[in-house]
């Protein structure tokens, strides 16, 4: 029997159950490391901010980048996938996924437009029935995954269909411009404030988006809810048999989901001035990549909103110094893919600390 | 016996972080020679082991194997050395049969290169028999209990026929009969020239079996000794560094009213599943006061009652009456059974008790957080307080409540399941195997505690499948056998001989 060669001492052989894979204590020499990883999202943020500012175009010796007028378009860009991608958190911390949410947006949209449009209804009577809807939506998405016990993965699949069918059919395949007025067939004045700004520098959406991301981060923070949902994904069995409601606790990450997918739909119809079906599509995929980059694992258990925040914020940012310089948009799909794989890649290494 | 050994290991250190869990532990290991391993939980056992089988590949000293020095890369480079491993924590796949996870890795092939399953089902087969285990190799290792999964991971590593086979903690969730069987094992192979490292928390277990005994105390070797020399309280002095109190014989107060009272409960699986025994003819009561001890052999549906009782159990039609207080009870689920005041702690603790990667904090309180907050929002320095006293209180091993759960040792992970059910301050409380992978020490600790519950008017029922812990604790046994009550027996009345003939079912020929 050959002895095995002492030169192939590897760190952690791949096949080692999680189990006895070295695990670190966050302890002296380890704080630092343990740190970063755990504000790896915030790191990646401020670093991609500063390589914006350097490669950024100057123009009459002002840098575009940092220009008010064009931080303003960034988090203006980034607010409706910003909002869903936190209600994506809360459904990936249990282990599961929502891909209905850009259809459920597409819907929304459709939703206010009509309702205002064709409807006559005021803006408050509109957007609490769209929102009704987008949580109904969610809610049911949530209780089939949870009575019936289909993966997520299938059920929003099958709602991202669902939710485009009826929006299709609502607005007549079309979509439905939105103009502003008193007469019949105008929308209420005030709901285009949407696409205004506050003192003409921060932009209304992106004011919602960080009121409902400072508030998730509270909720996720500090309350009982919160737990559940963590526990739910680090061991469905234990946290049902110490009491955890989980088929509730599922079916209201799902509707919260859907409610915030709902209201980023009334967002959009306002930012365009119209509703239409198609709207929102491919929008699940770039919130599940702000997830992601924000450090939440997919198998669940573990992750942060500040993470996701930080994630939809770099996403945005990497988009719009690419489209400063000129960078063809195919190239700039590649470039956000191959962030999404750094980021994932990073969190790998990360000493595993819950 | 030969004089060269089979494997020596001189020298072996290895930190966690700040954790010294093993520090210049020398090791050998000669042919035919049972090796024992003890120490406290968290003493440094496991990772010991670890280094010798390839998980842990850096560390500090030298390992030499035939007088070779070698360093493995990894598990396979062990086992090609023939060093084979039942770790503590079983690792089968779920989804796999019994016998792919036998082979999983080397399975046999036909000539045409594909998987010999055949063969594959029969060799697993033989070797469950040699365990006296009368498993299907067929079946999902997930539908497997504990114990069967144990049987499983035995099977696995003889398979191997390895020169040294190392054994952590192997009969944690064995039965009696089934533990007999495995020495009769251990015995032939001993004979046969292997060289076993055993570790164990169960002391009768030492005796009866070891060589030769290593004492580890806070990862050092407190002392090599021969057990037909030493006595037991001379190793157990060296393991805890003092001498464990007499565990009994302090006066306990008379029970109370009954609590739970069960009349001829049975279930009928909707979907029957195989390997599960449901509750056929259920009879006992529990008084507040009381410990009542649940014992039966591997199967006789001892943790598909308590599961029942917990609402965690199969669904199907259920037939028998069950109260609790004076209130018939019959809980829809988990939930509705905490809030009627009733606490399971399972036997499967890394399934079904702990979110591994979660901090010891977070796991502690999870089922007591609506105590823990106000409008939804958890109190912080409430929650932290109420985890430092339970932490102490069962004298839990662990860096800081902020570390995740993995990091703790067996035995102590153990506590926290125990901690976490403690925490629901329950009348009834429904135990699994409480002590499973527990040290002398911490057992004994946990003893107290529950005569201390009891007295404070707790109802405790209680499955072990360890009888003199059964013997000890417990004011009556009751007998289980294929999901019957076959025998209830007084603390008077309950002997080992008494307990294990109603457990074969008396009456009743058994094959296995
Ligand atoms: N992966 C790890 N990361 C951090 N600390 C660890 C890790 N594995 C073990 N430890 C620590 O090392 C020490 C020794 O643990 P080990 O598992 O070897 O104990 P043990 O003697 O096997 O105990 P038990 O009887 O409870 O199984 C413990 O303090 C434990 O918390
Ligand atoms: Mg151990």
């Amino acid at each position: 029997m050959n002895p095995p060669n002492p030169t192939t001492v590897a760190a952690s052989p791949p096949e080692t159950p999680p189990s006895r894979r070295a695990i670190r204590l966050p302890k002296d020499r380890h704080a630092i490391v343990d740190n970063f990883f755990r504000f790896q999202s915030l790191f990646g943020l401020v670093a991609v901010f500063l390589i914006a500012i350097a490669v950024s175009p100057s123009r009459n010796g002002e840098n575009v980048f940092l220009s008010s007028g064009n931080l303003a378009n960034i988090v203006r860009a980034v607010s409706e996938i910003g909002i869903i991608a936190v209600g994506m958190t809360f459904v990936i911390l249990i282990g599961g996924i929502d891909l209905s949410v850009g259809a459920v947006l597409g819907l929304a949209a459709v939703g206010s437009a009509t309702l205002m449009v064709d409807s006559g209804l005021g803006i408050v009577p509109t957007v609490l029935i769209v929102l009704f809807i987008g949580t109904a939506f969610g809610a049911t998405q949530g209780a089939i995954v949870a009575r019936i016990g289909i993966q997520s993965f299938i059920v929003t699949l099958a709602g991202l269909q669902a939710a485009r069918g009826i929006a299709r059919m609502w607005s007549g395949g079309l979509g439905i411009p939105i103009a502003y007025g008193e007469g019949p067939q105008e929308a209420p004045e005030a709901f285009s404030l949407l696409s205004g700004s506050i003192n003409g520098v921060l932009p209304v959406p992106a004011l919602i988006f960080l009121a409902i991301g400072v508030g998730a981060l509270l909720v996720l923070r500090s309350t009982a809810f919160a737990r559940h949902v963590y526990a739910i994904g680090g061991n469905e069995k234990a946290a049902r048999l110490s009491g955890v409601p989980v088929r509730r606790v599922r079916v209201t990450v799902f509707a919260i989901s859907g409610l915030l997918a709902a209201l980023a739909g009334i967002i959009h119809a306002g930012q365009l001035n119209q509703g239409s079906p198609n709207d929102g599509a491919g929008y699940e995929l770039d919130a599940i990549a702000a997830v992601v980059i924000g450090g939440t694992s997919l198998a669940g258990g573990s992750g942060s909103m500040g993470g996701t925040i930080a994630g939809a914020l770099l996403l945005g940012i990497l988009n719009n110094i690419l489209a400063l310089n000129n960078i063809d948009a195919n190239v700039q799909l590649v470039v956000k893919g191959l962030v999404i794989v750094a980021a994932a890649a990073l969190q790998r290494l990360r000493p595993r600390i819950a | 016996m030969t004089d060269r050994p089979l494997v020596r290991m001189t020298g072996i250190g290895k930190r966690f972080g700040g954790v010294h869990a093993c520090r210049d532990i020398d090791l050998t290991v000669t042919a035919g020679e049972v090796h024992a391993l003890l120490g406290e939980n968290g003493a440094g056992k496991s990772t010991l082991i670890n280094v010798l089988s390839g998980v842990i590949t850096e560390h500090d000293g030298t390992i030499e194997v035939d007088g070779e020095p070698v360093s493995f890369a990894g598990p396979a480079d062990a086992q090609r050395a023939g060093i084979a491993t039942i770790h503590q924590e079983l690792d089968l796949v779920a989804g796999l049969s019994i016998a792919e996870n036998m082979f999983l890795g080397r399975e046999p092939r036909t000539r045409l290169g594909t998987v010999d399953i055949r063969r594959m089902r029969r060799q697993a087969e033989a070797h469950l028999r040699t365990l006296g285990a009368d498993l299907d190799p067929r079946r999902l290792v997930g539908s497997l209990r504990v114990g069967e999964q144990q049987l499983v991971e035995i099977g696995r590593a003889l398979s191997l026929r390895a020169r040294v086979l190392i054994m952590d903690e192997p009969t944690a969730a064995l039965a009696d009969a089934e533990v007999e069987r495995l020495f009769a094992t251990i015995a032939e192979l001993r004979r046969a020239g292997v060289g076993i490292v055993y570790i164990s928390h169960r002391m009768a277990e030492i005796e009866l079996i070891a060589d030769r005994v290593t004492v580890l105390r806070n990862g050092t070797v407190a002392g090599t000794v021969d057990p037909r020399l030493a006595s037991r309280e001379d190793i157990i002095q060296l393991m805890v560094g003092r001498s464990v109190d007499a565990l009994f014989g302090e006066g306990r107060n008379e029970p109370g009213d009954v609590l739970l009272d069960v009349r001829g409960l049975a279930v009928t699986p909707r979907r029957p599943v195989p390997g599960r025994t449901e509750p056929a003819g259920v009879d006992l009561t529990v008084r507040s006061g009381e410990i009542v001890g649940l014992a039966g052999l591997m199967g006789a549906g001892r943790t598909e009652l308590l599961e029942t009782l917990f609402g965690a159990g199969g669904s199907g039609r259920r037939v028998g009456q069950v109260t609790i207080g004076d209130r018939p009870y019959r809980p829809g689920g988990p939930r509705a059974a905490l809030a009627r005041g009733v606490a399971f702690v399972p036997e499967d603790r890394r399934g079904a008790g702990l979110m591994l990667e979660h901090s010891v904090a977070d796991n502690v309180v999870l089922s007591a957080l609506s105590s823990l907050t106000t409008l939804g929002l958890v109190r912080r320095p409430l929650l932290r307080r109420t985890v430092a006293e339970q932490l102490t209180t069962l004298a839990v091993k662990a860096a800081s409540p902020s570390i995740p759960v993995a990091t703790l040792s067996g035995g102590n992970q153990q506590k926290i399941v125990f901690a976490k059910q403690l925490l629901r301050r329950p009348r009834l409380l429904l135990l699994d195997e409480p002590t499973r992978g527990v040290d002398i020490g911490a057992k004994a600790e946990i003893y107290h505690l529950l005569h201390r519950l009891a007295d404070s008017g707790m109802a405790i029922l209680l499955a072990s499948s360890e009888l003199p812990e059964l013997l000890s604790l417990c004011d009556r046994v009751v007998v289980l056998h294929r999901g019957r009550t076959v025998a209830m027996l007084p603390r008077a009345s309950a002997t080992q001989q008494a307990i294990l003939a109603a457990a074969n079912g008396d009456d009743v020929k058994e094959s296995r």
